[in-house]
C-alpha cells in the first residue's frame, strides 16, 4: 500500500511538473503546422545552411486527391534532386551518375506519425510562442522549443501567421549554437502546380540505379515480436513510433529500421546483416546536423542515425543486442539467406 | 500446403492484409516451416517484379525496361538541359509499367533489375560469426568538409545517406525541410 501511495504521489508530481511546459497555444500553432505541410500546395526556394555550408534548394509540394508529390531540387552544383510520392523517395544525384529509390512503407503517403505524437513530447520541451517576425516576406509566428536535457536539441521555428506552412527552422545545441536553419526566401501558396513542375529534369539513363523495396507490409505490432533486436537505452519519452524490413537491391540483404521518437526528435536504428566483406563505420559520424553511430554485432551493422546530440546515438548504439545472444545465430528469420 | 494458404502468402507478401487476416497469416508463418520457405520465394518473385536484386541478373530485365520507355509517350521538359545525359521525363505510370512489364516476362526470364552501387567484387566466403572480428570497420574522423558524413570510406558514405534517405520520413520538426539534407549532400567540395 505505501509503494501504491509513493508511485502515486510520484506520478501526480511528474504530470503536474511537466504540464506546465507546453503553451496551449504554441502546441496548437504546432499542430496546424503539421497539418499544413502536408495539405497546402507551394511552390519556393529556401536556404538551407549547416556549418559553413550554405545551399538554395527549389521545392515544389502539390497535394491533392492523389495524395501528396513533393520535389526538391539543388539550386547550387549538381542539380541533384528528391522527388517524394505516395509510395516512392527517388533521389537523383547526377554528379555521381546515381538514383536511389525507396519505396515507402506500406506505400500510403508520407509519414506523419511524429505530428501525431505531438502531444507526447510535452514532457519532455518546453514550447512558448516567441515575437512575430517575417520571413520570405510573410509575418511568421516564432516558437521556441526548449529540451529538458542534453539527449536532444531545441528548435525555434516561424511559423506564417496566415497558412500556418513553417517557414523557418533552426536546430539548437545546449549551448544555443544554431546547428542547422532552413529558412524560406521566397514562397508562393496556393498556386496550381502542373505535373511537368513535379518531373525530375535529368535523365533516368546512364544512371546507376539503387533500389530498396520493404519487405512486407506488416503492421508494427506484430513486427515487434519478429525482431531479435533489443534496445536497452533511449533517452527519457522515447519510443518505438516505426518499424519496417527493407530489402537493398546492391546486395540483397534484409535492413530492419526502427524509429524511435519523443514526438519531435527521432532516431532509426538500422540493422543490416553482413552480406560481403564491406567496411562499416566503426564509431560516431556526422553529417550538419546529424549523427550517426555504427557497430558490428553478431554479423550485423548496427547503425543509430539521427538529429540528436552524438552522444545520443551512440548511447543508444551501445545498448544494442540480439535478443538470443548466440553469435551467429542472430539473423532475422524474415527470407534472408546466407551467402 | 492448400490453395488458400498460398493466397494468404502471396497476400502478405503483396501487403494487401489487415486485421485478423494479417493476424493468422502471421501466425501461419510462425507455426510452419514450409510456409515460411514459400514466403520467401514469394517475397523473392516480389522483389523481382518490383526491381531489387542482384546485379548480375539486371541487364536483360533493364534493357527491357528501356525498350518499352522508349515506346512510351515521354514528357518535355520546359527547361533546356543541363546535364550531360540526355534528358527524358519518367511517365507518372512508369513503376506499374515496369511491373507489368516483368510480370509480363517468363519468371525463367526473368532479371533481376537491381543495381550496385557499391563494389560487389569483394565478396567472401559465408559470413560466419567471427565477422565481428574481421570485418573492417571505419574509425571515427571528425573533420567536416563541405556537407557529407566526417567518414574515409565511400562505401560507408554511401550506406549512411541511404539510412539517412530512410530516417528522413521520419525527422520529426524539420518537417517540409528534411530532404534538404540529401539533396544537399556532398555540396561544398
Amino acid at each position: 500500500m505505501r509503494f501504491l501511495l509513493h508511485l502515486g504521489l510520484a506520478l501526480s508530481l511528474s504530470l503536474a511538473g511537466t504540464s506546465s511546459f507546453a503553451e496551449p497555444d504554441a502546441m496548437k500553432v504546432l499542430e496546424r503546422m503539421g497539418a499544413a505541410a502536408k495539405q497546402l500546395n507551394y511552390e519556393g526556394v529556401f536556404a538551407y545552411q549547416t556549418g559553413q555550408n550554405l545551399q538554395s534548394i527549389r521545392i515544389i509540394h502539390r497535394s491533392d486527391g492523389q495524395g501528396e508529390v513533393e520535389r526538391l531540387i539543388s539550386l547550387n552544383g549538381a542539380a541533384r534532386e528528391v522527388i517524394r510520392t505516395n509510395d516512392l523517395v527517388t533521389c537523383i544525384f547526377p554528379e555521381g551518375k546515381r538514383v536511389h529509390v525507396n519505396r515507402r512503407p506500406l506505400g500510403r503517403g508520407f509519414p506523419s506519425d511524429l505530428l501525431r505524437r505531438l502531444s507526447s513530447a510535452t514532457p519532455y520541451y518546453e514550447v512558448v510562442s516567441g515575437q512575430q517576425g517575417r520571413v520570405a516576406d510573410r509575418i511568421a509566428q516564432e516558437l521556441v522549443i526548449k529540451p529538458i536535457d542534453s539527449y536532444r536539441y531545441g528548435f525555434r521555428l516561424w511559423v506564417d501567421k496566415d497558412s500556418d506552412l513553417l517557414l523557418k527552422s533552426e536546430l539548437v545545441a545546449g549551448d544555443g549554437n544554431v546547428l542547422e536553419t532552413f529558412a524560406f526566401s521566397t514562397v508562393e501558396l496556393d498556386k496550381i502546380i502542373p505535373d511537368s513542375l513535379l518531373q525530375p529534369q535529368i535523365s533516368g539513363k546512364e544512371m546507376t540505379w539503387n533500389r530498396t523495396e520493404p519487405e512486407s507490409a506488416v503492421n508494427m505490432a506484430a513486427k515487434k515480436n519478429w525482431s531479435r533486436w533489443q534496445v536497452a537505452w533511449l533517452p527519457e519519452g522515447f519510443s518505438l513510433v516505426a518499424q519496417q524490413n527493407r530489402l537493398k537491391a546492391a546486395n540483397g540483404a534484409a535492413v530492419e529500421q526502427r524509429v524511435y521518437s519523443d514526438g519531435l526528435s527521432s532516431v532509426s536504428v538500422f540493422i543490416e546483416k553482413i552480406r560481403a566483406r564491406h567496411s562499416h563505420l566503426h564509431g560516431g559520424s556526422k553529417m550538419g546536423a546529424v549523427n550517426a553511430f555504427g557497430t558490428i554485432l553478431s554479423a550485423h551493422f548496427v547503425t543509430v542515425v539521427g538529429e540528436v546530440p552524438a552522444k545520443t546515438v551512440e548511447k543508444i548504439g551501445a545498448s544494442i543486442s540480439p535478443t538470443d545472444e548466440k553469435p551467429g545465430q542472430a539473423a532475422l528469420w524474415d527470407g534472408e539467406k546466407d551467402d | 500446403m492448400t490453395v488458400n494458404q498460398n493466397e494468404l502468402l502471396s497476400a502478405l507478401v503483396d501487403g494487401e492484409l489487415q486485421g485478423q487476416e494479417l493476424d493468422r497469416a502471421l501466425k501461419f508463418l510462425e507455426s510452419n516451416e514450409q510456409a515460411r520457405v514459400q514466403f520467401q520465394q514469394y517475397q523473392f518473385s516480389s522483389d523481382v517484379l518490383h526491381g531489387s536484386a542482384h546485379e548480375n541478373n539486371r541487364v536483360d530485365l533493364i534493357d527491357r525496361i528501356s525498350s518499352a520507355l522508349d515506346d512510351e509517350p515521354t514528357y518535355q521538359i520546359d527547361q533546356a538541359p543541363k546535364q550531360k545525359a540526355q534528358v527524358i521525363a519518367f511517365p507518372k505510370q512508369f513503376w506499374k509499367q515496369a511491373a507489368g512489364l516483368a510480370m509480363a516476362a517468363s519468371i525463367g526470364a526473368l532479371a533481376v533489375v537491381g543495381v550496385i552501387s557499391q563494389p560487389q567484387n569483394q565478396l567472401v566466403p559465408p559470413m560466419v560469426a567471427a565477422v565481428d572480428v574481421e570485418a573492417p570497420v571505419q574509425t571515427m574522423s571528425i573533420a567536416a568538409k563541405g556537407n557529407r558524413w566526417t567518414v574515409e570510406e565511400a562505401e560507408v558514405a554511401d550506406r549512411l545517406n541511404t539510412y539517412l534517405v530512410d530516417h528522413n520520413e521520419y525527422a520529426g520538426a524539420s518537417g517540409v525541410f528534411s530532404y534538404a539534407r540529401v539533396v544537399s549532400y556532398d555540396a561544398g567540395q
